[in-house]
């Protein structure tokens, strides 16, 4: 009947709207269907979710309370290891007993607007973007005229305890703030503008070399430890972001090609606190992720990738394990080079590369898998966008894993130097993290890979009509994830040490 | 929202291709999901009962696929409750 011509006969249209509102009817009461007898049954799914998870952060807890050092743990580190792998695993079997569609729409689409007026966002954006420019500016001033005591330098507390740990930790648990504090984006705006036009292939791909750049540079060259280098660094970013904004114009520079914009906007996706269309809204934390607009180009995996290796490799290096690898490397391969600290920063260099290198390629090739396991005709390409997304969830909790230990420590010398930026203390306070910090740890590695578990979940029902298929199709990524967290928590467990050569 | 792209390997031909956006299909029962849930308002009432059809289809696959992973579960806790017992 649908399909027959338009007809223009009243009649016959208020049958068709009958039988449009009868069929629409039976259809939700189709997916209304048990909704009560659903709703009891996910609870204990979850109760069992949290429950296995409180053990097992428990557990974690209880390994590394002790004083002892953690060598002689009373479980073996491959069974902590193992037992960490598992809580992943299991939560995704977990997840694959939510199959209603509804429900995880519902979770996913929850929000609450915020009534803010719209008249006070450019007061508060040019406020805080005026902090921000004072901020830049006593940064390079006190860089260069400041104590060169690395916790008394503003320079060092702010681009370190401030950029580095406290404004992802805002970013992700809270909502994005960077563009209301962004000092470039500041200055650029007042300057002419947009004399090229942004090359479109290009998208996010100078960001993701800038954030690999940036990350390379903490580790090479003494940013964290001499403000002077610090802040000649911060000058050499500022000239080339001011540069880049005035040549392509703020708007699409810092969209794409700037990469602390991109990483804060990344981080940002994963909060509660998500402004769209200009309202302030509060949803689930992670229920972003889903989105398919979040990531929309190979640069953007790429980024999300540089954003987890990056952590896992300055986790790495400095650790007693990481410190062997790169004497042993250095000692066995000569690479023509005499000179052991120009070697060394080949070493470096060149770990830093195929380590990311070999996280980029297990993730595209779980991609491949996922297609090819499912049978599915949508591109690797489109799969591995929507999988993308979830893993900013493991990033922010591999952030918070390795930044909250010095944000906490650093935080009292970080507000005497914000308050008093001209007259710092001869002898900062600096704190010691308590012991049970080191399972903070575990638990924020842990728990950001089950939100990113769940999210994939609801990525995978996003994509695929088939929930068989949107299951099957998480097996590839659910082991990458695995491979990710049970390398993290090797290294949260490994003893501290400096990386050599790098002095 | 980014468009799902799609494309069909040099060596296969698919079952068919979805007639409202044209996004082709490896197997029927994907076909007549996708048109269920995508498409809902376009429908015809033969349309709709083969979706049903194959949503109750598919709810039995599900609660299969459910029991093996409870099974796994289970293989799961009492594996590492064994390896606890024996080196922790």
């Amino acid at each position: 009947m649908p399909s027959l011509p338009k007809s223009n006969v009243p009649e016959e249209r208020g049958e068709q709207e009958q039988s449009f509102k009868r069929r629409s009817r039976r259809l939700r009461n189709w997916f209304g269907i048990q909704r009560t007898l659903r709703l009891g049954g996910l609870f204990l799914i979850w109760f069992v979710v949290i429950t296995f998870f409180v053990d097992v952060v428990a557990a974690g807890n209880g390994l590394t309370l002790s004083k002892q050092p953690r060598d002689t743990l009373a479980v073996p580190r491959w069974l902590y290891l193992a037992t960490g792998g598992a809580t992943i695993g299991a939560s995704a079997l977990l997840a694959s007993f939510v199959t209603d569609r509804a429900f995880i729409t519902y979770l996913h689409t929850w929000r609450r607007s915020l009534r803010t007026p719209e008249t006070w966002w450019h007061p508060v954006t040019w406020v805080g973007r005026g902090v921000g420019i004072v901020t830049l500016v006593l940064s390079v001033y006190l860089g260069y005229a400041g104590p060169q005591l690395p916790t008394a330098s503003f320079t060092i507390l702010v681009t370190f305890a401030g950029i580095r740990a406290a404004l992802p930790i805002v970013a992700y648990s809270v909502g994005n703030v960077w563009p209301a504090l962004n000092p470039w984006r500041a200055i650029a705006a007042v300057l002419p503008s947009g004399f090229l036009e942004y090359p479109n292939t290009l998208q996010r791909w100078p960001a993701v070399g800038a954030i690999l750049t940036l990350v390379w540079v903490e580790v090479i060259f003494p940013v964290s430890t001499v403000p002077t280098v610090l802040a000649t660094a911060i000058l050499l970013y500022s000239t080339i972001t001011i540069a880049g904004a005035i040549l392509f114009g703020p708007a699409s520079w810092f969209e794409n090609a700037d990469p602390l914009s991109v990483m804060f906007r990344l981080y940002g996706a994963v909060s509660p606190l998500q402004r769209q269309n200009g309202v302030l809204q509060v949803k689930l934390p992670g229920s972003e992720l889903r989105n398919a607009d979040v990531v929309t180009d190979v640069s953007d995996v790429a980024f999300i990738i540089a954003l987890i290796w990056e952590l896992t490799y300055s986790g790495f290096i400095t650790t007693t394990a990481g410190a062997t690898t790169i004497k042993t490397l250095v000692g066995i391969t000569s690479l023509g080079i005499v000179n052991m600290d120009t070697r060394a920063i080949l070493v470096y260099t060149l770990l830093f590369i195929c380590g990311y290198a070999v996280f980029l390629g297990a993730y595209w090739y779980a991609s491949r898998v996922s297609r090819r396991s499912t049978g599915t005709y949508i591109t690797a390409r489109t799969i591995a966008f929507q999988f993308a997304a979830p893993l900013l969830a493991i990033a922010a909790g591999y952030h918070f894993a390795h930044y909250v230990g010095l944000f906490a420590s650093l935080s009292p010398a970080l507000v005497m130097a914000l308050i008093s930026p001209l007259s710092p203390p001869a002898n900062p306070l600096i704190l010691s993290p308590p012991s049970w910090f080191e399972g903070v740890g575990i638990a924020s590695v842990l728990i950001g890979h089950l939100l990113a578990i769940w999210a994939a979940h609801a990525a995978a029902y996003n994509l695929f009509s088939s929930r068989l298929v949107a299951i099957r199709s998480q097996y590839p990524f659910v082991a990458v994830m695995i491979g990710y967290t049970v390398i993290s928590l090797w290294i949260l467990s490994l003893p501290g040490a400096i990386p050599p050569y790098l002095s | 929202m980014s468009e799902i792209q799609t494309t069909v390997p040099r060596n296969e031909t698919p079952e068919d291709r979805c007639e409202y956006c044209g996004n082709p299909f490896p197997t029927s029962d994907r076909l007549v999901l996708h048109k269920g849930l995508k498409h809902l308002q376009q429908l015809d009432d033969e349309e709709e009962e083969a979706f049903l059809a194959a949503r109750s289809e598919e709810a039995d696959e599900l609660r299969t696929l459910r029991l093996k992973a409870l099974g796994a579960l289970v293989l799961l806790y009492f594996g590492f409750l064994m390896l606890y017992a024996i080196f922790a």
